[in-house]
């Protein structure tokens, strides 16, 4: 009796243990302040690390923590029309944080208020170029009309967060969504309080309650895990990570390059072009300047997105030949002695001026004649993008893209297309197969995407690419959580566990 | 006196308004406000849609014309990028600037006045010496080296105190006293400097001939007459605290107003902008009539 007792009590013990054990309320410090929550401005990462996905979701969701591709959140299953059209089914008693029930309206509402001319939400960039409507089916069921038709619909709806239909069209600062989080407190300059919600459709996270503090000091975040004052900072600097147990480096979605103004000679020659990217000795930077784990870039997109092409190698470090492919150039009456202008936006990113006066001393050890200038970040968009200023000289933008979407259709059309707004070349084989690869779907799409990459960084040489970036986190010990790709934009809290 | 006080805003109140339309063109010329609130990758049609919706469409002088309008029935527009009004976002952040900049001159005050009269009451002795030495660290050392020693030293090896943010009584004591350190120093040195004068003039000999003791001699027939020079360089103290400590509001989370300016123009979020300066010199045009004030009940001289 007393031996069953005493197992019963163990039993017990066990069983509350592990009830009680694993969730809990958190804390998470970010360097910068959301200054809106407003769910259709999502998609920049400082509003979108506190309500994607946490308060407001969307009918897809790309896995970037494992490799099951475009996922089910609102809409339950999806499927292209015979006519183009997609038909999405939706998930069936979902309710939103101010108990109204979520139905086929609110997905037509959410998107015609991203494309609303009330408002500029961010999210409505991805549908540049085509003719959206959707239409209510029934209740559960909505069908996206698309023109010209998009392969990518689903995808591109993991951009647009679900907000009820009562919702103004003007910016909100109190979002209502259907994810596991509902707004609690915001206190300006101070905190967001997210806390779990009983009716959520879904598993209930671990987290109870995320805290959201703001500091812009890397060292500060740091401190503040170590202290026990944060449980997890999903931004530090590199000289910060010291703590193998609780610092994390991971690929980030950022790629450095620079960008190449093929219009103005002598960057209009492809021999100059190969030159600057020969001339410089990206693996010397790795685990100096670039902290070790960055990837060495052999495209505008980092390697898990579609299409990216293993066969696309680096382009060798060879001073010599650079010299002589100059030379070259230069015997064929190019002036190859004309002054090429580095611009470069001050902290952009960590070690952002010694890189580039790394990269300046070795192309002019190739025999270029560099300039480096730093400009702000206003001043660095006048050069990045179009339209470019007439009479200005030769020059290489030092820019950094994100591309954590999966797709290389959210950068290849903007950065290579004749009239990407931050091209800096026209070619009409790379315009061709780029429309192509954005119509194709499947293996096709993939295949022509790795057609893409290859050609623009082989044939065309169309800029220098250098860096796949690595970002740093801390994370409390007593947090079962590992950054991913994703952490740049989103910080999902359902993935974090309490240990 | 409400003679002097009525020119004294009305000067004021002319400086503002220059300020002001200063301000609002000069702002302008930074470049347009959608380049920077969206994405590179924005189409030009977004770019003149937000213009639109903003009214940054419309010709300068339209612009500013609704502006002086709005102002004068008390409205300073809406934030660019908060989506609220600007002076609710400006006084949000104000109250926090003012209370560090109040609780820390009041300390420093009181802190500098002691110390500087002390050391100049043994001047050359080991306090005046040590004292100088402190001072002099305390002008010269740059703050946000300091409020990062602080942290590692008080909240990450000791864990006295939290590291950064606000929320309870500790987390103002790291701010307050890497903010104490530069005006204490320079000050000291003042109340010094103006006391020594102060202490070798007639009046205080011939207090200390009359067989008054050291303490009423400092502290009230010298002090009073050295405190002119010190008065203004506290206020000119207090009205650099006024503006915001930049370095420490980014270092320890403190939501104050001089990095939300730096923030705003730095987003070209106008009204903000706009919106801080006006209330900032509010603030230190009512300091500087406190000092004034305090020049007029010290030294009756300008009273009269």
């Amino acid at each position: 009796m007393k031996k069953t007792l005493i197992l019963g009590a163990l039993l017990l013990g066990s069983t509350l243990s592990s009830a009680f054990a694993g969730s809990g309320p958190i804390k998470i410090v970010l360097p910068e302040e959301a200054d809106l929550l407003e769910p259709c401005m999502a998609t920049r990462s400082n509003i979108g690390r506190v309500i994607m996905q946490n308060v407001s979701e969307t009918l897809t969701e790309l896995d970037l923590r494992g490799d099951k591709g475009l996922m089910p959140r609102l809409a339950e299953k999806w499927e292209q029309q015979s006519d183009g059209s997609w038909r999405f089914n939706l998930r069936q008693g979902v309710k939103f944080s101010d108990g109204t029930s979520f139905d086929a309206k609110d997905v037509k509402y959410s998107f015609d208020r991203v494309m609303s001319d009330k408002n500029v939400c961010e999210s409505e960039r991805y549908f540049g170029g085509m003719t959206i409507s959707a239409e209510v089916v029934d209740d559960n069921t909505i069908d996206f009309k698309a023109d010209p038709v998009q392969p990518i619909l689903p995808l591109l709806l993991s951009l647009v967060t679900i907000v009820p239909e009562e919702t103004p069209l003007e910016f909100i600062r109190k979002p209502v969504g259907t994810g596991p989080f509902k707004l609690t407190n915001w206190t300006p300059g101070q905190q967001i309080v997210l806390t779990g919600r009983d009716d959520y459709w879904g598993a209930k996270p671990s987290v109870t309650e995320a805290t959201y503090l703001f500091r812009a000091d890397p060292a500060v975040r740091a401190a503040m895990v170590q202290t026990g004052e944060a449980d997890l900072s999903p931004s530090i600097s590199q000289l910060d990570a010291t703590n193998p147990a609780t610092d994390f480096s991971y690929l980030d979605s950022e790629t450095v390059y620079l960008r190449i103004d093929h219009n103005i000679e002598p960057l209009n020659d492809v021999r100059v072009r190969r030159a600057l990217n020969m001339a410089i000795d990206r693996e010397a930077f790795l685990g100096t300047l670039v902290p070790d784990g960055a990837v060495l870039a052999t495209a505008i997109v980092p390697p898990p997105t579609l299409g990216w092409n293993p066969d696309v190698k680096v382009f060798p470090y060879d001073a010599a030949a650079a010299k002589k492919l100059l030379d070259e150039a230069k015997a064929d009456g190019v002036k190859v002695d004309t002054p090429i202008t580095i611009i470069a936006r001050t902290a952009n990113f960590p070690n952002v001026t010694e890189i580039m006066e790394a990269i300046q001393a070795q192309l002019q050890e190739a025999g270029f004649n560099i300039e480096l200038k730093f400009v702000e970040v206003a001043e660095h968009e006048q050069y990045y993008s179009k339209p470019f200023k007439e009479g200005r000289g030769p020059q290489l933008v030092a820019a950094m893209h994100d591309n954590s979407k999966g797709d290389p259709s959210f950068s290849m059309f903007f950065k290579y297309a004749s009239e990407g707004t931050q091209s800096g070349f026209s070619d009409p084989k790379v315009d061709d197969l780029i429309k192509r690869a954005s119509a194709a779907v499947g293996d096709e799409r993939a295949k022509l995407w790795s057609e893409v990459i290859a050609l623009v960084h082989d044939e065309v040489v169309a800029d220098v690419l250098l860096f796949h970036m690595v970002g740093f986190s801390r994370v409390s010990e007593r947090l079962d959580y590992k950054p991913t790709m994703a952490t740049n934009s989103t910080l999902q809290l359902s993935e974090i566990g309490i240990k | 006196m409400l003679s002097f006080i009525r020119k004294r805003a009305i000067a004021s109140l002319i400086s503002l308004v220059g300020l002001i339309v200063m301000v609002f063109f000069l702002s302008r010329l930074t470049g347009d406000p959608a380049a920077l609130f969206l994405p590179v990758e924005a189409s030009a049609e977004m770019k003149e849609q937000f213009r639109e919706i903003h009214g940054l469409n419309d010709p300068l002088m339209v612009q500013f014309g609704r502006y002086v309008g709005d102002i004068l029935t008390g409205d300073l527009g809406q934030s660019l990028r908060k989506a609220r009004p600007a002076l609710d976002v400006v006084l949000e952040a104000f109250v926090w600037t003012l209370w560090l900049a109040v609780i820390t001159m009041t300390l420093v005050t009181v802190a500098a006045i002691v110390v500087g009269s002390l050391a100049a009451f043994r001047s050359g002795g080991f306090f005046d010496r040590f004292s100088s030495m402190v001072s002099l660290i305390g002008a010269s050392v740059p703050d946000f080296w300091l409020a990062i020693v602080a942290i590692v030293v008080f909240s990450i090896q000791l864990a006295w105190l939290p590291t950064s943010g606000t929320g309870s009584i500790h987390h103002w004591i790291l701010p307050i006293s890497v903010l104490f350190v530069r005006p204490f120093g320079i000050i000291v040195q003042v109340v010094r400097g103006s006391m020594i004068s102060a202490l070798s003039s007639a009046y205080v000999k011939t207090a200390r001939a009359k067989g008054v003791k050291s303490g009423p001699i400092i502290f009230i027939h010298a002090l009073r007459n050295a405190m002119l020079p010190v008065i203004t360089v506290i206020g000119d103290q207090a009205a650099s605290l006024l503006n915001g400590a930049v370095i420490i509001e980014t270092i320890f989370g403190f939501p104050g107003v001089g990095k939300l300016m730096i923030d705003s123009i730095l987003q070209r979020d106008f009204n903000v902008v706009l919106a801080a300066i006006l209330v900032t010199a509010v603030a230190i045009f009512l300091m500087n009539l406190l000092i004034d004030l305090t020049y007029a009940l010290l030294d009756p001289r300008i009273r009269h």
